[in-house]
């Protein structure tokens, strides 16, 4: 019964919290269109209705009501996706346990973070609101779009996308939980330890709340397992809903993570940063583990000394869904350049390169059939630049979520804050890009602590 | 044995050039020589874009034209290529830090806060793995930069080659100050407007102190010259400054806030110092100023978040070509250690949000030079000049493009780093999968 | 005989300041009335509704009779009243009035130092089983700060950690705990407060989750209460959870949860936990509600928003008019945040919300002023008093026994000498639950009329009345001599005659002190006055008795020049 009504309240709950979103109709014609999944259109149109592509091709009719958008001379793309992000977040990190399946980030989410609108200035229109990288098991992660001009934080959830959760290896659990609190995962072996106590455990509450359920029809004497959010988390990564993200850099932990998720019977997994992940591709792919990695960032600490460039080019070539992902408040804005890297380090075609920042991003979470590629009956979430968006040289020029433009270089102000400080000015601050990082709220202030 | 700092630290480099050597670290010999590169499309930032060769003798460009010819030379086909001076980055932390979180790797940042007497080039490390992986881009010259206080030290010019420092130094040396600023440093600064205010005044102070007591101290060393019974005593920090208080010595000078340019600016005028303003974040809000003053600006890095939340977000973007349009002397650097590798990048972005792309390689290239008076031997490719350049395919500041050779001091350089060799040695691994 | 004297002038000074309250006296003599009676005053029985110079007669705690035509009886102490207003008491909708702020522990760990894992409730900032009827303090000074201004009860909560615990609705007078309790466990409070010294939750997420957990756990504790109580017998028996069993009445709909919100990101936090688990909601302190509009309605939650303001920009010297555009539109920009702030009780009414206020962030010293800019920004004296008065009451349950001027309820009365939410009205009595506080008006003193430059005489015959609470006091004569520009003068009152020696005129500016002798001790009245034509007002003030609104007319003497 109480399994039941709670059942219900989510049901409830799921409905009547997913906030009336805005949804637009927009043609964007006469432009080249990177669909990303069916090869370049040349000269061709985008025509979205009440929020979703519903035909692309050329000299389309404009639906009744839509707006017009000239994209002559200019490219077309689906909006870009970040696997990895901190902004539009009020709080990153609890770490105050190795093990915090139960916090979600989409309960943080702030819709009034100018980052949200400087990353649609880059052309990207969904992010994976993260949990940071402090505890072995961090909190379950939220996928948003980048709804610009709420500020209801529940307008940014994109609503349907499968749950995910932050796990992280390496060093920064060991500093925070081990050095720093003196608890198991001041090593590698220990952080192996908690995730096989965190999934055991959640296995006996499983089993209790099984037995529980064949016991009550019989028995008036059953007591249900008393309710505990954390081992409900873990369990249902056991079930299979939850997607894990794992922050990780070295190969032998990301083999590690793999043999524990492999003997949980745990499938679905995506290493983050993971920049090790190129020595252990084959494993990867067998595995059938994503890998959501950086550009080229390497060396800020020991764990990633190891690591090169090429990694991306490595995953892909070995047939790892592999993305590129900014894990901060100003890479997010140029992740088309980032992508556009694999085409220095590894030579990926403009396809390969293109799909690391939209389609591959959009399979880790889950989201493939709704966003990365422009089709028809998918969201109507796409990116406009002046340029090839791999060239140095292309400026986005528009980024439109759901039909609704939420950028436009053309309506640009300066000020794009939706609550700034009404005691002062805005002052300058030196130092500024610390926001928005893994680390966050640990206390740790190092200068890259991805 | 006792465990002392210096043991620990003994067996801790030990353990890092063991792991070091463990994987493949060793890139490869450069060779010196004769080299024809034939049938290039060179770019002489200095005198336009020339279709021929160029020919490398001793180190140098010895000749650039069509149909060149060397006894002796090694050849090599440029057909369908392009020919780039090699960049300069005059703003780094390369040689000085090898892994930022490990603090003992870190030699940028000595305790104190006026230091005018450390060197950067003491602490270069010739065998940082930055080294390659930056060269490799065709960066071949870099500024390394001590940081940290209010004098952090002297940056040196670095040909990215050789096996010592002395055997890297490119010829130049500048004193770095980091202006005093009431700017908050961050959202966890948590000093009040009035304490910062009253940290900057300290500041301010204590360079007027500086200032005076240098050039009183000068002013003894000269009458110690001709009269030896004149006693002075020992004092690096003022024997340092001397040549930076007269103006002999370029001085760097870390700015950021629009505020603080403003000062900085009306400071140069009164001490009369060789200043070259860095950072300079804001000085899009200051340009007119800036190139009144004719101060010459190194800037970057230029992709980054805007100083304020108001600001439109492509501000940084934007920055160097702004000042460039108000008639500042601009160059760019990309302030980073282990991606000095992304500077054409910076520039790139530069050109693209109005500086233009000529203006954008200029600031990479010919200016740092010019700025660090070495105009005559480095930043462009004229017969002459060191032979510092790279071939590629395309425009290298796509990062399509491919580098394919580059050329430091006229050493043909191994175009392998650990970020290649892993490539090499991982994208097809062998053994695979373990059945 | 010293120490007689200090006692006096301690009863006196009482007397003058805070008015005939009893508590706190040195001679703790009971009052010698409980029925107490105003008359001619204009009485706003509820927002709109008004009687014109009607009579009001409090006994014993009661609103015993309000209206017109209304006589004194015998018993009753007559307060001064004529042409006042009197408003119903205000009701604010949250704060820690009365509640002691916890000592600071020494040596407590500071956030990112050691961890505290696995932390007990205590630890975790989870206190719902605490009560605030036993942590009020009445002396506490902020509840008489916040009846002065015309506030008469509250429901107040505990203060620490994401659920401090349980509310009260009290009285803010009295000084007696117990006696100024009205509703007890009226409410279970939240807030988005992290533990302190690394302990979990310590992040608003943390926080989210936490609640949950525990809300359910409530649940299914009360089940299993349920279920043991009717069949224990092999069964395992419920442990005791006072923190869980807390959670019982918001379960069974009957006890809202109040959570305060710092923001209006909390405040949809909130909402959505108040929508995902069903318990009934309101939400304090809120800003910027008019963001919220259809999230708020379908939450039907209480609102009550903050009586703090963000601080008012300093009128900035006007020659410094901003010329640099970029530095304009950031001013623009920070002018339109503040209006957001200003204007949202108005946006509110204008919707059709109703909203109480709260306190808990707001100090008493900015509330007057800050109402003052709500209405400034479009929100009507009516629609502030409802959200003062009715609407609080209302939301608090407790609208059957305050929150108007009616017979039967508490008597909880303000009295201004101007509608309250005029400038430069003056609160003149507050009554909690029937007793009386008295407060003396405090008229700025108007310096800008002093003007050197200005000439007048000052020589002749004045009428004066002086705002003291002493009739012998009240209305002295003064005259001035002026003998060539010397002037000397008498003031005689109903206490005497004293001599003037050392007058002083400055343009219009009057100044002249005597000495009188207050039972032994000397004291030295100073009065400081303007004169402008045949009148002249100004302030006197009486050594530590304090300061007093002097105005005066020229009864005889030259005539203007």
């Amino acid at each position: 019964m109480f399994k039941h009504s709670l059942l219900l309240f989510l049901l409830l709950t799921v409905s009547a919290l997913v906030a009336q979103v805005e949804k637009g109709s927009i043609h964007i014609k006469n432009g080249t269109v990177l669909t990303v999944t069916n090869g370049v259109l040349e000269n061709a149109d985008v025509v979205i209705e009440n929020g979703i592509i519903s035909r692309i091709g050329k000299n389309l009719r404009t639906p009744a009501g839509a707006k017009v958008v000239d994209a002559t001379g200019q490219f077309v793309m689906p909006g870009i996706i970040d696997a990895h992000s901190h902004i539009a977040l009020d709080a990153v990190n609890e770490a105050t346990n190795p093990v915090t399946a139960e916090v979600r980030t989409g309960d943080v989410l702030d819709p009034l973070d100018v980052g949200i609108y400087r990353a649609l200035a880059g052309g990207v229109t969904a992010t994976h609101a993260m949990h940071g990288s402090a505890n072995a098991i961090g909190g379950q992660c939220e996928t948003i779009k980048l709804r610009y001009g709420t500020y209801n934080p529940n307008d940014l959830k994109m609503e349907g996308a499968p749950r995910t959760i932050k796990f992280a290896l390496g060093e920064n659990p060991m500093r925070v939980h081990g050095e720093g609190g003196g608890l198991m995962s001041r090593t590698r072996m220990g952080i192996e330890h908690v995730f096989r106590q965190a999934f055991s455990e959640a296995r006996q509450y499983l089993e209790a709340q099984e037995a529980y359920a064949r016991q009550k029809t019989s028995d008036p004497t059953a007591v249900a397992p008393m309710y505990d959010r954390r081992l409900e988390a873990l369990g249902d990564i056991l079930k299979g809903d939850i997607i894990i993200h794992c922050h990780s850099y070295r190969a032998d932990e990301i083999l590690m993570l793999m043999n524990v998720c492999k003997d949980f019977g745990i499938k679905r997994l995506v290493f983050q940063h993971v920049n090790e992940g190129f020595k252990v591709a084959p494993e990867l792919a067998e595995f059938g583990a994503g890998a959501s990695v950086f550009a080229d960032w390497w060396a800020y600490k020991f764990e990633v000394y190891y690591s090169t460039a090429y990694n991306a080019a490595i995953l892909t070539r070995n047939g790892v869904v592999t993305s590129i992902n900014s894990d901060s408040g100003d890479y997010i804005r140029h992740l088309f350049h980032q992508a556009g890297k694999t085409q220095r380090y590894g030579q990926l075609t403009d396809n390969e390169a293109l799909r690391l920042i939209t389609l591959n991003p959009a399979i880790q979470l889950g989201i493939e059939d709704r966003v990365g590629s422009l089709e028809k009956g998918k969201d109507g979430d796409v990116a406009i630049f002046s340029a090839h968006p791999l060239s140095v040289y292309a400026i986005p020029q528009m980024t439109i979520v759901d039909g609704v433009v939420r950028f436009d270089i053309k309506n640009d102000n300066n000020d794009q804050r939706l609550d700034p400080d009404p005691e002062k000015i805005d002052m300058m601050m030196l130092n500024y890009d610390e926001d928005h990082r893994c680390m966050e709220g640990t206390g740790a202030a190092l200068f890259h602590n991805h | 044995m006792r465990l002392t700092t210096k043991t620990f630290l003994l067996v801790f480099v030990a353990l890092m050039m063991a792991a070091t050597s463990l994987s493949a670290q060793v890139v490869g010999r450069a060779t010196k020589g004769t080299f024809l590169l034939k049938n290039a499309t060179i770019e002489t930032i200095a005198n336009g874009t020339v279709r021929g060769d160029l020919l490398i003798v001793d180190g140098k460009i010895a000749n650039i034209g069509m149909n060149l010819t060397a006894a002796g030379a090694k050849e090599i086909d440029c057909t369908d290529k392009y020919i780039y001076p090699g960049f300069i980055d005059a703003g780094t932390n390369l040689g000085l830090i090898e892994v930022s979180s490990v603090s003992l790797t870190q030699d940028a940042r000595e305790s104190g806060e006026v230091k005018p007497f450390l060197e950067a080039l003491t602490a270069v490390n010739p065998s940082s793995v930055a080294i390659p992986v930056t060269r490799v881009s065709g960066v071949t010259t870099v500024l390394a930069m001590p940081e940290g206080g209010l004098i952090p030290g002297q940056a040196a010019l670095i040909n990215l080659v050789g096996y010592s420092p002395d055997e890297m130094y490119a010829g130049f040396k500048a004193m770095r100050m980091n202006f005093p600023s009431s700017a908050a440093r961050g959202r966890r600064d948590r000093r009040s407007e009035e304490d910062r205010k009253k940290a900057e005044e300290k500041k301010f102070k204590e360079i007027t102190e500086l200032w005076e007591e240098t050039k009183l101290f000068a002013k003894i060393q000269r009458a110690k010259a001709t009269d030896p019974s004149i006693r002075q005593a020992y004092n690096p920090t003022l024997e340092a400054m001397i040549p930076v208080v007269a103006g002999e010595m370029p001085l760097f000078i870390e700015v950021d806030r629009s505020d603080d340019i403003l000062a900085a600016l009306k400071w140069i005028k009164k001490t009369k110092v060789n200043a070259v303003l860095t950072g300079v974040a804001e000085g899009w809000r200051v340009a007119d100023s800036i190139a009144a003053a004719k101060v010459p600006v190194i800037t970057g890095p230029v992709i980054g978040l805007p100083t304020r939340q108001s600001d439109r977000y492509d501000r940084p973007y934007a920055n160097a070509g702004i000042m460039a349009k108000a008639g500042v002397t601009v160059a760019i650097r990309s302030n980073d250690t282990e991606n000095v590798r992304d500077l054409p990048f910076h520039a790139g972005f530069a050109a693209a949000y109005g500086m233009g792309r000529e203006a954008a390689l200029k600031a990479i290239t010919l200016i740092p030079a010019q700025l660090m008076g070495l105009g005559d031997r480095l930043g462009s490719l004229e017969v002459g000049k060191e032979a510092n350049l790279f071939i590629c395919d395309g425009d290298p500041l796509e990062t399509k493009t491919q580098i394919e050779q580059v050329f430091i001091s006229g050493w043909e350089i191994p175009m392998n780093s650990r970020h290649s060799l892993l490539y090499d040695e991982f994208l097809e691994r062998s053994p695979g999968l373990k059945n | 005989m010293t120490k007689y004297l200090f006692g006096c002038l301690c009863s006196l000074l009482l007397v003058l300041s805070s008015g005939l309250h009893a508590q706190g006296s040195v001679e703790d003599r009971p009052p010698v009335t409980m029925t107490f009676f105003l008359n001619n005053a204009f009485i706003v029985q509820s927002p709109g509704k008004v009687i014109d110079l009607g009579g009001l007669l409090i006994r014993d705690g009661l609103i015993q009779a309000v209206g017109k035509d209304l006589k004194a009886p015998a018993d009753a102490k007559v307060m001064e009243a004529d042409s006042m207003y009197i408003y119903a008491g205000f009701i604010d909708g949250l704060s820690n009035l009365g509640v002691p702020k916890p000592k600071q522990e020494s040596g407590g760990n500071t956030r990112g130092g050691g961890r505290i894992y696995n932390p007990s409730y205590e630890q975790a900032g989870i206190h719902t089983a605490n009560n605030v009827a036993g942590l009020l303090a009445p002396t506490e000074k902020d509840i008489a700060d916040m009846r002065a201004i015309g506030f008469t009860a509250a429901h107040v909560v505990p203060r620490e950690g994401m659920l401090p615990g349980q509310g009260a609705v009290i009285l803010l007078g009295g000084d007696d705990a117990a006696k100024m309790i009205v509703r007890e466990r009226s409410s279970l409070f939240a807030q988005f407060e992290g533990a302190d010294g690394g302990a979990y939750p310590s992040t608003d997420m943390a926080i989210m989750s936490k609640f949950r957990e525990l809300y359910q756990q409530a649940r299914q504790h009360q089940s299993h209460q349920a279920n043991y109580a009717k069949n224990p017998r092999g069964m395992s028996r419920p442990a005791q959870n006072d923190v869980l069993a807390a959670f019982g009445p918001s379960i069974e709909g009957e006890r809202p949860i109040f959570f305060a919100v710092d923001g209006i990101k909390e405040m949809h936090r909130a909402i959505t936990l108040s929508k995902e688990l069903g318990f009934p909601l309101a939400l304090a302190d809120v800003t910027m509600a008019q963001k919220a509009i259809a999230p708020l309605k379908a939450s039907g939650a209480s609102l009550f928003l903050t009586m703090d303001l963000p601080e008012a920009k300093k009128a900035e010297k006007k020659d410094e008019e901003e010329t640099d555009p970029e530095k304009k539109k950031l001013e623009e920009s920070r002018a339109a945040a503040m209006q957001l702030h200003e204007e949202q009780a108005a946006m509110l009414a204008k919707e059709g919300i109703a909203f109480g206020f709260s306190t808990l962030s707001a100090k008493s010293k900015d509330v007057r002023e800050n109402l003052a800019r709500m209405i400034k920004a479009g929100l009507t004296a009516d629609q502030a008093l409802a959200a003062l008065t009715t609407e609080p009451a209302r939301m608090l349950g407790v609208s059957n026994i305050m929150g108007t001027v009616e017979k039967g309820k508490i008597a909880n009365l303000i009295v201004t000498d101007q509608p309250y939410f005029e400038e430069g009205a003056n609160v003149r009595y507050v009554f909690v639950d029937g007793m009386p506080s008295e407060y003396e008006v405090k008229k700025k003193k108007k310096k800008s009329a002093g003007d050197p430059a200005a000439k007048v005489m000052a020589a002749g015959t004045w009428a004066l009345e002086i705002d003291v609470p002493m009739e012998q006091m009240s209305t002295p004569t003064l005259t001035i001599t002026d003998d060539n520009g010397s002037l000397t003068g008498k003031i005689v009152s109903g206490m005497g005659a004293n001599d003037i020696s050392d007058m002083s005129l400055e343009g219009n500016n009057l100044t002249f002190s005597y000495s009188v002798d207050g039972g032994g001790q000397t004291v030295t009245v100073t009065f400081d006055l303007t004169i402008d034509g045949d009148t002249l007002e100004g302030t006197m003030s009486a050594g530590n008795f304090g300061s007093f609104d002097v105005e005066g007319d020229r009864e005889s003497g030259p005539k203007r020049q």
